[in-house]
C-alpha cells in the first residue's frame, strides 16, 4: 500500500480491521505520522457528531400524543391506546415504575430493581455508548469494563439517576447496578431469587453486583471497584 | 412466555437498544429536536407494526434506520427543514469540555451540517451509526466503492472547513 492509498483510506475508513492497513499504520514515520492525526480528527469528529440523546427519550416520544394538537409543529397523530401501548411496551415501564417509588433500604432497592429489570437480553454495546451514560453521571469506566458490557441504561436508583449494566464475565452475564448517590455498606452480601449479591463502596457512590452465586460476584469486586471512577476533573 | 409477551419483550429490546443511535441520526438528518422525537416515534410505530418481519435481530438496527430514512424522505419530500436545533443542543453538553475543543467541535459541527447530504449522509451513518463501508453502500443503494471516496470527501471538506475557520492544531498538518 503506497501513501496515498494509506491516506484515501485514513479518509474513508479510518477505522477499517484490513490487515494491510493496520500493517501499514507502523510501516514508516511518515506513515505513523498520518495515523496519528487522522486518530484525532477521528475522536474530535466522534465528540462532534454524537450528540447527546435526552435522558428520558421513550418518556419524551411517548407523551408526544397526549399534548395540544398543533404546536412546535408535532404531528400528533398516534391513538392514545396505542400510545398506551407502546408507552409499556417500549421500556418505557421504567419510568412509571419509578414514580412515586420509595424504599426503605438500598437492599429493598436491588431486590425490587432485579424483579423489575433482571431479564434483560443481551445486546450490542458499543464502548463509546459506555462511556457516554457514564459521563451523563460526571463519571468514567475502564475500557476493561466497557468493552465486557452487553447492555447498558439509566436506572433508578434510591437516590437519583444510575446506570444498570449487564457484563458478559467468564462464569456467564452478571448484573451491576451504579447508584452516585447511595452510600453502602462494603461487602455486603445478600441473597435473593437464586441470585447473590455484593454491595460496593466506589471513590463516588457505590454499586451493586448481582451474579449466580457468591465466586462470581465476589471476583468482581475488585474490577468493579477499579473500573468506575469519577471523571477527570470531578474527583 | 406467550406470544404477545415476548414479541413486547423484542421490541422492549430493539427500542432500548437503538434509540439513542435513532435519535441522533434523526437529529443529524432533520436538525430539530421535536421532529427528531417525531420520526423516532414514528419509526417504532412502523416497527411495531411490523416487527413480525424482522427475523434476524442482528438486522434490526438497519432495518430501524431504513424505516426511519423512510420516513424522513415521506414526511419532508416537499419541505427541507431548517437546521436549528443541533446547536442548542450540544451546548449543554460542551460545557463539559476545554475550551479549545469546544471550538473546534463547534466548527465541526457546522461544517457537518453544511456538507451535501450526499457526503454528510454517510459520513452520519459511519460515525454515528458505526456502519461498515458495505452497510452504508447497501443502504444507499450505492458501490461501496462511491461510498468510500463520498466519505474520504466529506472528511476532505471538515478539515477544510476547519482549516479555514482559523483552527490552529495538528489536524492541520494532514491536508
Amino acid at each position: 500500500m503506497n501513501f496515498s492509498e494509506f491516506k484515501f483510506l485514513l479518509g474513508a475508513d479510518p477505522r477499517s480491521r484490513e490487515p494491510e492497513f493496520q500493517r501499514a499504520r507502523h510501516s514508516s514515520a511518515e506513515f505513523e505520522a498520518a495515523a496519528s492525526e487522522a486518530d484525532r480528527f477521528e475522536g474530535l469528529l466522534d465528540r462532534a457528531a454524537l450528540i447527546p440523546a435526552p435522558d428520558d427519550l421513550f418518556g419524551e416520544i411517548f407523551t408526544i400524543s397526549q399534548q395540544p394538537v398543533g404546536s412546535a409543529g408535532r404531528r400528533r397523530w398516534l391513538p392514545m391506546a396505542l400510545a398506551a401501548s407502546l408507552l409499556l411496551t417500549a421500556g418505557a415501564a421504567g419510568w412509571i415504575w419509578n414514580m412515586n417509588r420509595g424504599w426503605a433500604t438500598v437492599e429493598e432497592y436491588v431486590v425490587d430493581h432485579y424483579r423489575h429489570d433482571g431479564n434483560l437480553v443481551p445486546t450490542e454495546v458499543g464502548i463509546d455508548q459506555v462511556q457516554a451514560l457514564f459521563a451523563g453521571l460526571d463519571m468514567q469506566a475502564t475500557p476493561a469494563l466497557a468493552s465486557i458490557v452487553n447492555v447498558i441504561k439509566y436506572c433508578p436508583t434510591p437516590d437519583g439517576k444510575g446506570i444498570h449494566m449487564i457484563l458478559n464475565t467468564e462464569s456467564g452475564p452478571v448484573t451491576v447496578i451504579y447508584m452516585p448517590g447511595t452510600r453502602v455498606v462494603d461487602r455486603e452480601m445478600m441473597a435473593f431469587d437464586n441470585v447473590e449479591a455484593m454491595l460496593v463502596e466506589l471513590q463516588a457512590g457505590s454499586a451493586v453486583i448481582i451474579g449466580p452465586d457468591q465466586q462470581s460476584v465476589s471476583a468482581l469486586y475488585s474490577f468493579v471497584q477499579e473500573s468506575i471512577t469519577p471523571a477527570p476533573g470531578n474527583s | 412466555m406467550n406470544t404477545e409477551a415476548s414479541r413486547q419483550a423484542r421490541f422492549n429490546q430493539l427500542a432500548e437498544a437503538y434509540g439513542t443511535d435513532l435519535y441522533r441520526y434523526a437529529m443529524w438528518i432533520c436538525g430539530n429536536d421535536a421532529l427528531a422525537k417525531d420520526l423516532v416515534q414514528e419509526t417504532y410505530l412502523r416497527a411495531w407494526k411490523a416487527l413480525d418481519s424482522l427475523n434476524d435481530l442482528k438486522a434490526a438496527k438497519s432495518w430501524l434506520i431504513t424505516i426511519l430514512r423512510r420516513e424522513y424522505a415521506r414526511t419532508f419530500e416537499r419541505k427541507v427543514p431548517k437546521f436549528t436545533d443541533v446547536e442548542n443542543v450540544v451546548i449543554v453538553e460542551d460545557r463539559e469540555l476545554e475550551p479549545e475543543d469546544r471550538v473546534e467541535i463547534r466548527q465541526l459541527r457546522q461544517a457537518i451540517l453544511k456538507l451535501a447530504a450526499k457526503y454528510r449522509e454517510p459520513l452520519l451513518m459511519q460515525v454515528v451509526l458505526g456502519y461498515s463501508c458495505e452497510e452504508i453502500a447497501g443502504a444507499l443503494d450505492i458501490s461501496k466503492s462511491a461510498v468510500m471516496t463520498q466519505l474520504f470527501r466529506a472528511r476532505e471538506q471538515l478539515k477544510s472547513s476547519l482549516q479555514k475557520d482559523g483552527v490552529t492544531g495538528n489536524v492541520h498538518e494532514l491536508f
